[in-house]
This record gives C-alpha cells, sequence and structure tokens, in this order.
C-alpha cells in the first residue's frame, strides 16, 4: 500500500516556492534563511509532534546541467521538498502541524505558492494534500514500532543491561527476588516522552553522523 | 592481470617482515635541497618487496612522509593538493572523526605528534639488537653527512619475549597477526579466510587496488590518488598509532569479572576479542580454546559468521567480529571486501608476567599500523563505525571493548545461550584499557616515486 510501511505512514510534500521578481530577498533565498535557523534533532519543531521519527525539508533548486552530450532542461519552478515518516494517519499530523506548531510552518510555508495558511485548518490539509506525492521508498528505522515504542524499547533494554550487569553471577534465588523487584520496578517506570528533551527520557542515542559530516 | 613489480614496491607494504626487532625514526627535513639528497642516499638502502632468496637480511629499512614532509620536500603543488584530504590534514586534525577525544585527544600524545608534526618515519626492522643499533647509527651517520634531516623522536618496538622465546603475543596476552588480507598479484602463504568471500563458499585474493595505488579496487575503479600517476603507482597510504595499554587495568577487570562469569576467566576473555589469548577462533571452538586448529593454517583464518547471526559463539561485538564481520551483515560479505586493512603493528615496552606486579603508567602498549589504498574508506571508516560505534552490527553505541574511548559509560555484551557455561554477560563499566598517545598518517611510495622525489623530478603534467 503506498505511503505507508508498517504502522509508518511515509509523507512526501512538494510545494512550489513563489517567485517574485519585486521581491528585495527572492523567496527561494528567504526559504533557506530560515531553515538554516531551525534547530535540528530534538530541539526541533517538528520533535513537538511525537509521533514523528524523522523529518526533513530540503528546497530543490532545478535540474543540474552536467555538460554535453546531455540536454539542457528546467524545472517550472523551485520547490520545498517536505518528508516525513510518522506514526498514525495524515489527517491527525496535518491537524497537530497546524495546531502545535503553526507559527514555524506559517514562517516557511508563506513562501509557497497558493499556500492558505494554518489558521484555516481544511484550507491547510487541502493544500499539503493537494502537494503530496505518494511516497514509495522508506528509510527503515524501526520495524513498525510507534515512537513511543521505540523510546519504551529503548529504555527498558538500556534498564535490563544494567540489571544484568549489577546481578550476573549472583544465587539464583536472589537473583529471582531482586529480578521480581525488578519488573515491578520497570513497569511502574513513566514512560519516556517523544520529543521532550528535559523530560530525563533513555540515555541519547549517538548516532555519528555529525562526526562523518563535520569533515 | 600481470605480475606486481615487487622491486619497485617497499617490502614494508607487500609483507610483514617478522623481525623482533624494530625502530621507528621521526625525522624533520631542514630544507628541500638537502633533504632530497639524504632520500637520494637512502634510496639503494630502502628493502624492496624482492623475494629474500639467501634468508632474511640482518636489517630492513623503509621510509614514509606525511603531507607536511612532502610539502617541505617542495613537491609541485598540483601534486601537494592532489593527495585525498584526509592525508593532508594529518590524523591529528581529524581526531573529531576518529573518537580521539578526552584521554586519546591530541593534547594527551607524545610531544613529538605536537606541534607541527613530523615529515619523515623511517622503519629499521632487525634481527638482532646489534644490527638495529649499527643500521641506525649508519642512518645518523648519513643525515649529518647530507645535513638533509634530523631526528625528532624515536619509538622502539618489537616482539615480547615470553618464557625466553619471541612470541607472537601482545601485552594483554592475545596471540596476534592473523587474518591479514590476501591480494591479487602479491605472492603470500594464502590461507582460506584471508582474502573476500565467495559465492560458492571459497576465499579469494582481494582486488590489488585496495592495497596499492594505482591499481582497480573492489568497485573497479582506481583509488584516489596524487598526480602524476608515477608518484602514486605502487604506493600506499599507512596509519600509524601508538596505542598505550594498560594493562594492570585489563588484568584486575578480566579477574573481577571473570570470577562473575560461568565460562571462567579464559573464557571471558575469549569474548572480549573473538579469540582465544592462544589464537584459537572462538567462532570455529567457542568452549575451548583447540591449538590444534591455531596450529591448521587452513583452519586458523577460515570461518565465516552466517551460522552465528545472534552472537551466540562470537559475540557481535567481539575486536575480531568489529573488525572484519565476513558475511555477518549479509550479502555473502561483499559489504565487507572495501573495509578491508593490512596490520604490520609490534608491541612496545617489556612483557610482565601476569602472577607479577604491573603499573598502567609503564610504557607499553602496541605500535598499530596499517596500510590500505584510502584511509578514508578503509582504516577511517571501520574505526568511526566499527570500533567507535555499533550500529551496523545492531549494537547501538556500543564500543570495541579493548580499543574504544570508552570514558566510563559504556558496555560489552556477550550474547548467551540456556548452556550454564556460556549465559548471556554484560561488562559494564568499561574503562579505557588502550589510551592514544599519538601518530598520524603516511604516503609509502613506490622506489620510482622516491626516486623521484629525491631528484626532484615530480611532474604533475
Amino acid at each position: 500500500m503506498a505511503n505507508q510501511s508498517g504502522n509508518v505512514y511515509g509523507l512526501t510534500i512538494l510545494s512550489p516556492i513563489l517567485q517574485d521578481q519585486n521581491a528585495e530577498t527572492s523567496h527561494n533565498c528567504a526559504i533557506r534563511m530560515k531553515l538554516a535557523s531551525l534547530p535540528c534533532d530534538e530541539f526541533s519543531p517538528f520533535a513537538k509532534l511525537s509521533s514523528t521519527h524523522m523529518a526533513r525539508l530540503v528546497v530543490m533548486d532545478d535540474v543540474v546541467y552536467v555538460g554535453m552530450p546531455s540536454c539542457e532542461e528546467h524545472l517550472k519552478s523551485q520547490y520545498l521538498i517536505f518528508e516525513t515518516n510518522f506514526d498514525g494517519d495524515l489527517d491527525n499530523y496535518l491537524t497537530r502541524m497546524a495546531r502545535e506548531i503553526s507559527a514555524d510552518v506559517d514562517a516557511v510555508w508563506k513562501h509557497c505558492w497558493g499556500y492558505p495558511g494554518t489558521k484555516n485548518l481544511a484550507a491547510f490539509i487541502a493544500y499539503m494534500k493537494k502537494c503530496q506525492i505518494t511516497t514509495t521508498f522508506y528509510f527503515a528505522d524501526v520495524n513498525s514500532k510507534t515512537v513511543q515504542e521505540t523510546l519504551t524499547a529503548l529504555q527498558t533494554q538500556a534498564a535490563v543491561a544494567r540489571f544484568i550487569e549489577k546481578n550476573q553471577g549472583r544465587p539464583a534465588a536472589d537473583l529471582q527476588k531482586s529480578f521480581t523487584e525488578f519488573v515491578a520496578k520497570l513497569h511502574k517506570a513513566p514512560a519516556p516522552v517523544a520529543g521532550r528533551p528535559e523530560s530525563g527520557g533513555p540515555p541519547r542515542i549517538e548516532t555519528n553522523m555529525k562526526w562523518a559530516t563535520r569533515n | 592481470m600481470s605480475k606486481l613489480d615487487a622491486t619497485d614496491i617497499q617490502g614494508f607494504v607487500l609483507r610483514g617482515y617478522g623481525q623482533p626487532f624494530a625502530r621507528y625514526l621521526f625525522l624533520e627535513i631542514v630544507d628541500a635541497q638537502h633533504g632530497r639528497a639524504f632520500i637520494g642516499r637512502l634510496l639503494d638502502q630502502i628493502t624492496t618487496g624482492e623475494r629474500w632468496d639467501a634468508g632474511k637480511p640482518e636489517w630492513t629499512l623503509n621510509i614514509a612522509f606525511t603531507h607536511k614532509g612532502l610539502v617541505n620536500l617542495n613537491l609541485p603543488d598540483a601534486s601537494l593538493l592532489s593527495f585525498p584530504v584526509e592525508f593532508v590534514q594529518g590524523m591529528k586534525a581529524r581526531s573529531e572523526i576518529l573518537s580521539d577525544t578526552g584521554k586519546n585527544a591530541p593534547e594527551k600524545w607524545d610531544q613529538v605528534w605536537l606541534g607541527g608534526g613530523i615529515d619523515i618515519w623511517l622503519a629499521v626492522n632487525a634481527n638482532s639488537k646489534e644490527a638495529l643499533e649499527t643500521q641506525c647509527a649508519r642512518l645518523q651517520r648519513w643525515m649529518e653527512e647530507t645535513g638533509g634531516a634530523k631526528i625528532v623522536g624515536l619509538q622502539d618496538a618489537g616482539a615480547l619475549r615470553i618464557n625466553g622465546a619471541w612470541s607472537s603475543k601482545e601485552h594483554f596476552g592475545y596471540t596476534d597477526g592473523f587474518g591479514n588480507p590476501d591480494f591479487l598479484g602479491v605472492e603470500r602463504d594464502t590461507q582460506p579466510g584471508q582474502g573476500k568471500l565467495m559465492a560458492d563458499g571459497s576465499w579469494a585474493p582481494l582486488a590489488t587496488g585496495e592495497l596499492l595505488l594505482g591499481y582497480a579496487d573492489e568497485a573497479g575503479e582506481l583509488p584516489v590518488a596524487p598526480i602524476p600517476h608515477l608518484l602514486a603507482n605502487n604506493g600506499t597510504f599507512m596509519v600509524y598509532r601508538k596505542l598505550h595499554q594498560n594493562v594492570a587495568t585489563f588484568r584486575r577487570y578480566l579477574e573481577e569479572k571473570g570470577r562473575l562469569y560461568a565460562g571462567g576467566k579464559e573464557k571471558l576473555a575469549s569474548k572480549f576479542l573473538g579469540r582465544w589469548r592462544d589464537g584459537t577462533p572462538v567462532e570455529l571452538s567457542p568452549d575451548a580454546p583447540n591449538p590444534e586448529i591455531v596450529k591448521d593454517k587452513l583452519r586458523n583464518v577460515n570461518f565465516t559468521f552466517v551460522n552465528d547471526l545472534d552472537g551466540t559463539r562470537c559475540p557481535l561485538g567481539a575486536h575480531v567480529r568489529r573488525t572484519n564481520p565476513r558475511d555477518g551483515f549479509g550479502f555473502n560479505g561483499r559489504l565487507v571486501n572495501r573495509r578491508r586493512i593490512t596490520r604490520r603493528g609490534l608491541p612496545y615496552g617489556p612483557y610482565v608476567p601476569e602472577d607479577q606486579p604491573i603499573e598502567d603508567s609503564d610504557e607499553r602498549g602496541i605500535i598499530f599500523m596499517a596500510l590500505n589504498a584510502s584511509l578514508f574508506r578503509q582504516f577511517e571508516f571501520v574505526q568511526q563505525q566499527w570500533v567507535e560505534y555499533g550500529n551496523d552490527a545492531r549494537l547501538g553505541n556500543d564500543k570495541d571493548m579493548l580499543l574504544g574511548n570508552h570514558d566510563g559509560h559504556d558496555k560489552h555484551m556477550i550474547q548467551g545461550t540456556e548452556d550454564p557455561q556460556s549465559p548471556p554477560f554484560v561488562c559494564g563499566g568499561l574503562p579505557n584499557f588502550v589510551e592514544l598517545r599519538g601518530g598520524d598518517y603516511f604516503f609509502l611510495p613506490s622506489m620510482t616515486a622516491l626516486r623521484m622525489i629525491a631528484a626532484g623530478k615530480v611532474d604533475p603534467r
């Protein structure tokens, strides 16, 4: 089924960017400046939409002409590409975008052709669906686990590893007793909150990407 | 493909000499003209890959350059700027990528690697202390006679002497030196398991271009190499890392955790590395060391991980599995063929038996040297993605137990079964067993390139 991979919805939006010869700063440049200022990782506005696995925004300028013998072609417009993988259904996600991070969404999309703004929810949803293209290719980060399930699994894994390390080698009866206490505590532990770094969730997962891209 | 011209390739690239004494001299070039004269003086002394029909020579000599060294020899800008960027920057500048931070950060390195860095690495390997000293004295004399270079640092290294005999063990007690890859055209005692895995389960040599510049690599491309072609051809890149070993900490840790691990201390040690300390591959013999396998060239490197994808024989994070996952990631091992490196390292510092007192602060460790056509694609990738990280092996942030820059927060997971002798076990609170004390990236030119450099005739056109 297109756009859906297990529980995860893959949304791909292509929004044509306004072209205004009279603008002091072109809309294309303005979007780039705005995107460059958006925080990434857990501080991104999209992290506040807690069902988001990943999201990214890219400005697509034009087809690159690589020289003869290829022929020179051009797109009719520059595009803002928005790609996101999230749990749940599309209408719900779009509604949350319009309600929970409206300022950031408007600040980016106001440079796009025909954008109605987030105030009129029905118009916003209709606009985004008009810009949507079918997603058929997914980055397989987790297998059909929601963001919440993934965070809970990571929290559980870290706790179990710590338990094993602390208790390995102990006699069976002691081990059983400690394990029973551990499981009870684990069940009562507050679920980690997605997208809220200050809530003291599981250990931060290093991606190594900042090292790879630094040079 | 045609046979390699072994007389054009430095011997150190094609084989480990197996000589028990070594000294690495770190030189600074005085100026380009005199530096070239010094190199010219060395030319007929450099050991090539020629076969030794009369047995091992008393000593061998090889030479390599940092990018700074090539700059100081006044190579043309077009050549200097055409080297791969990681070599131009040098290892110190890339410390963030390599996780050479905290205890491994450049601020903690030996003095010789700080400041501007060195120009030339000269390696003397010898059969005896006398031969080593004699040859080093000659080198010193040639430096003075030509006025071309001065020594800014020295590093002695050599095989450990254990129970009155030369050993191939390193300081943690592991038998070392297995598994260097086979390359097409490089004459060598081939063993099954060293090369790349083929679809029918056999092993074949890797493309020459994974080791030597100027030849097709595993992707069928020529690795990025400096211009002109003659400067790069038959050369390679080397990473040199002085790895201090905290042997006291290691022995204490193994003792403490060995008491808790049902399989016992030696089995636990085998789960760190992926080989028992006598060299038996854990994948072939997870429950006991097996000297028969160790002695058998057809078996001691010949294993795959396809029947051990859950790591219950050889842990997913064991050192040998991290650095050469073989077919552990699927695709019949093809994902690994462009990530192989050739190791030439030697220990340094005196061996102390396990029942004797030892201090972490003693100077002992391993001089790690690895050769590859692409530092970025081979060594740096393995270091960053497989040693200092665990995602590809599905181990999250976990680092290599022995090499990892743990900083006190890390763990090594030993996957287990219901067999009471092989329980799951977590090695937590890992200290840094190894600390980086310096190093850099070097270019090992061919003899042709060396002659061009000595004559000042490197022409990029």
